[in-house]
């Protein structure tokens, strides 16, 4: 494992990690972002939530002991690893980058490739992946929750449940309650367009928004509206990114994959495991051939905060993610008809750039580098 | 041969050409599926307008949709038969820009079936897609279809003469709105060519006609229109299932008049809009069609396509292959005697992009 | 109220009507001027003002699916609540993948024009998408 760097170790020891950290979304939260999607068999109570994060960093819900949701979605570096693609048990490198957990309650779908609809869907697969967590099935964390004094209480707060009607979709439920609360918008973007405050962004970042919305064609799926911004369309789109991996070889890749999943083989599995197969993007969750090599679009509230960037986090900087999409991608037969060359200058790029930036929650300026 | 398949079992055939059309429905089972037959798929990539801009440079957006239709159409399980290129591969009718066509489409595995449109025809007037491509017009059955393939986008002697250059002649038929443009023809020899042809041929045979602008008249504005359509209507009007196959039109649009089911094929390059959305002059869009999503112009796919057709069903099946959209599947109703699509067709199942103004 | 004083009486009196008088002649020959500018937006929007040899019938044929009577509205390609204008050069520099017109440029207003009179009858639907 990376050793950590001791700029961060030092906001380790500073940003306190407990109970109280655990808020349900306010309204300075939430400025430039719509309530908080709350499906309607799991309102959102702090009981949850507080129950949520404590589920999330628990070590025992792994094959060896070492393994918790925050090992990868760590709450000190914006709920990411900063790796280019994640580590879970033993060391195991996945294919893939690991996503912020900070605003994917707005997410329609989780992961890269959509293959969960909700945040409770989600977190029950890394714990049974060979390469997270490791475990051969949930019953272990059913069996430590349902045992744990201090989880028996909680859950009988949170859910009305005694140990013994404990389910692994209660801990589901838990977890997808506290991640509900890392929600954040409230950057200096949101202060400038949503909040009135014309001096919140730098000139640079006034004329970034304005290459965003205009020649950087950002905006058509990095989304921004009139009083609200997702930055995503929440549909998946192929840039080209590691598809040059798997294109002379698409017909065998793809039997492959499909041998896979008759054979009974977890799409999260597959995926996690094989480069190849993890390239195949959305299609290993329609089988549709023209969803080959397309990716969710990721939000970029708080951008700055979680390189490196794509689902292979093949681009380390956002000068190196802003040059990819002036050169128009990678181009390949299947690649997004929104994507082309743009032609920018070096100014717009620096300014682009210097926007992006300004999308950091004040809420979570201090985690991450 | 397969035509045996079809006279088993029907012992009335020969009488199929006398009785009049509305028993010939009934005893023969227009609603019916025939008794006999192979399934097979084929792919339908169409109107790519290609369009070249000096040298070795195109124009980007409609490369990347042919390019994209070829690599799907190798990538379908099962293998189709063949693919019909359906008109169109060139937007100026440029050697440059059907060479190119040429080599963007070698890369298909199944064998190609050629159908000429306008924008390839009118600078030379067919000469170098009759001399490198296919015949203009031509027939070939297979499994037990018949299967004809006409040159639709003719027009009119004088109009033709009119131009002084290729260059303009080609230019004017390009413009789709064009006030000075001519209305599409298949014209007396290909009529009598087509008599004579389906003549061989059993009314109980399936027969699909390919061609570049639709058999029927929907906008004459934009020659979303054939002339001549009632005339080539008529000689189809013996066989049982007749299904035309055209492009012209870059959208979704299916018909059924007397015995023929209308599908239209998508285009890789761009979409047209429904000439309901032109209010200064009246339409005679299909009521059948249910119409595709409208298109978000940044993503330069939507709205694009190509298509999949079976005879899983006895009759053509047309699955549009709709990038960056839901597949849409349109399929004849054999209780309804014409195409129906299978999610949206009900009033009540449509959804807002469908709605287009 | 306040007099008027006579000497401005006196001046009403003496001028002639006012120039707001327009005649037949007039509307003819000001709707002239106006379709002589749409003819001109005909033009350019039958040909090719980005580099890459698209025009702007090729998706609007007749200026169909343009919706002038729908602006101003949220335009999701800009982000915004925009005019017809910006959604003009937003297509100029995207699909014709070429340069913006001044908003207030003779060639906008033509071409404004002309979309406008293709979708002429049709009544007003600000912020219709």
């Amino acid at each position: 494992m990376k050793p950590i760097p001791a700029t961060v170790a030092g906001l380790c020891l500073t940003v306190a990690v407990s109970a109280a950290e655990v808020r349900l979304p306010g309204k300075r939260d939430l400025l430039g972002l719509p309530p908080v999607p709350v499906p309607a068999d799991n309102p959102l109570t702090l009981e949850k939530a507080v129950l949520g994060k404590k589920l999330f960093e628990d070590r025992r819900f792994s094959a060896d002991g070492t393994i918790s949701c925050a090992h990868c979605h760590r709450p000190e570096l914006a709920f990411q690893d900063g790796l280019p693609v994640s580590e879970g048990i033993g060391g195991r490198k996945g294919t893939r980058n690991a996503p912020t957990v900070i605003n994917a309650a707005y997410y329609t779908t989780q992961f890269w490739d959509g293959r969960r609809p909700t945040l409770e869907a989600q977190s029950k697969d890394p714990f049974v992946n060979p390469i997270e967590h490791g475990l051969k099935s949930h019953d272990p964390i059913v069996g430590v929750v349902r045992s744990d004094p201090a989880y028996r209480q909680a859950f009988e707060r949170a859910f009305g449940v005694k140990p013994a009607q404990i389910t692994i979709d209660h801990v589901a439920r838990a977890i997808a309650s506290f991640e509900r609360t890392v929600v954040a918008g409230d950057s200096p973007f949101d202060r400038y367009l949503y909040g009135g405050d014309k001096n919140a962004l730098s000139p640079a970042a006034v004329r970034g928004l304005a290459v965003f919305r205009g020649k950087g064609r950002c905006v058509s799926c990095h989304v921004i509206e009139a009083s609200t911004a997702l930055f995503t369309d929440n549909d998946f789109h192929n840039l080209g990114v590691g598809f040059d991996r798997i294109a002379d070889r698409l017909p065998e890749i793809i039997a492959a994959f499909r041998k896979a999943k008759a054979a009974g083989k977890p799409v999260d599995e597959a995926v996690l495991s094989q480069q190849e197969l993890s390239e195949l993007g959305r299609f290993a969750v329609t089988g549709e051939v023209s969803d080959l090599g397309k990716f969710k679009t990721s939000t970029l509230r708080n951008i700055a905060l979680t390189a490196p960037y794509m689902h292979d986090g093949s681009l380390k900087t956002l000068e190196e993610v802003v040059d990819f999409y002036d050169r128009g991608g990678f181009d390949n037969p299947m690649l997004d008809g929104g994507i082309r060359p743009l032609g920018l200058t070096a100014q717009e790029k620096a300014d682009l750039v210097a926007f992006l930036k300004s999308l950091t929650s004040s809420r979570f300026a201090t985690t991450g580098r | 041969m397969k035509r045996r398949q079809f006279l088993k079992g029907m012992g009335l055939a020969g009488l199929g050409a006398t009785l009049p059309f509305s028993l010939v429905e009934i005893s023969f089972g227009m609603g019916t599926k025939p008794a006999e037959h192979e399934s097979f798929t084929f792919a339908y990539i169409s109107d790519s307008h290609l369009t070249h801009l000096g040298g070795t440079r195109f124009t980007r957006n409609f490369d990347q949709g042919l390019r994209k239709a070829v690599m799907e159409v190798n990538l379908m399980e099962p293998k189709p038969d063949f693919v019909v290129y359906g008109g169109d591969l060139a937007q100026l009718g440029k050697r440059e820009e059907l060479d190119h066509g040429l080599e963007l489409l070698s890369a298909l595995r199944p064998p190609i079936k050629w159908v000429i449109g306008e924008h390839d025809f009118y600078l030379d007037m067919g000469r170098y897609w009759e001399d490198k491509i296919s015949p203009l017009h031509y027939s070939f059955d297979h499994k037990g279809v018949h299967f004809v393939v006409l040159n639709s986008i003719l027009t009119y002697e004088d109009w033709i003469a009119r131009w002084p250059t290729a260059e303009e002649r080609m230019a004017n038929m390009a413009r789709l709105d064009n006030p000075h443009g001519s209305p599409f023809l298949v014209g007396e020899a290909q009529l009598r060519w087509l008599q004579e042809d389906l003549a061989k041929y059993d009314a109980n045979v399936p027969v699909v006609v390919l061609s570049h602008s639709p058999l029927y008249k929907i906008f004459k504005p934009w020659n979303f229109w054939t002339d001549d359509a009632e005339r080539v209507q008529k000689l189809l009007q013996r066989f049982h299932r007749v299904t035309v196959l055209h492009g012209h039109v870059h959208q979704v649009l299916y018909n059924q008049i007397g015995n023929i089911t209308f599908y239209a094929m998508m285009a890789t390059a761009w979409p047209w809009p429904y000439p309901v959305s032109y209010v200064q002059k009246p339409n005679q869009v299909p009521k059948l069609t249910v119409f595709m999503n409208r298109a978000d112009p940044f993503h330069e796919r939507d709205g694009t396509g190509w298509d999949i057709l079976d005879l899983d069903s006895g009759a053509i099946t047309n699955h549009y292959q709709l990038w960056l959209n839901e597949n849409r599947t349109v399929a004849f109703d054999f209780k309804l005697k014409h195409p129906v699509d299978l999610k949206y067709q009900d009033p009540d199942k449509r959804i807002p992009p469908q709605f287009h103004y | 109220m306040k007099r008027i004083p006579v000497w401005l009486m006196l001046a009403a009196l003496a001028v002639p009507a006012p120039g707001d008088e327009f005649t037949e002649e007039d509307l003819k020959r000001w709707k002239a001027e106006y379709m002589k500018v749409m003819e001109r937006g005909e033009k350019l929007f039958h040909s090719p003002l980005g580099s890459n040899n698209v025009s702007c019938d090729q998706c609007h044929p007749n200026g169909a699916n343009t919706h002038p009577e729908t602006y101003p509205k949220f335009q999701k390609q800009l982000g915004k609540v925009a005019t017809l204008r910006e959604m003009i050069n937003w297509c100029l520099q995207n699909p014709l993948e070429g340069k913006p017109l001044g908003l207030d440029s003779d060639e906008m207003i033509a071409l404004e024009a002309y979309i406008h009179w293709e979708r002429r009858g049709v009544p007003l639907a600000p912020g219709k998408h």
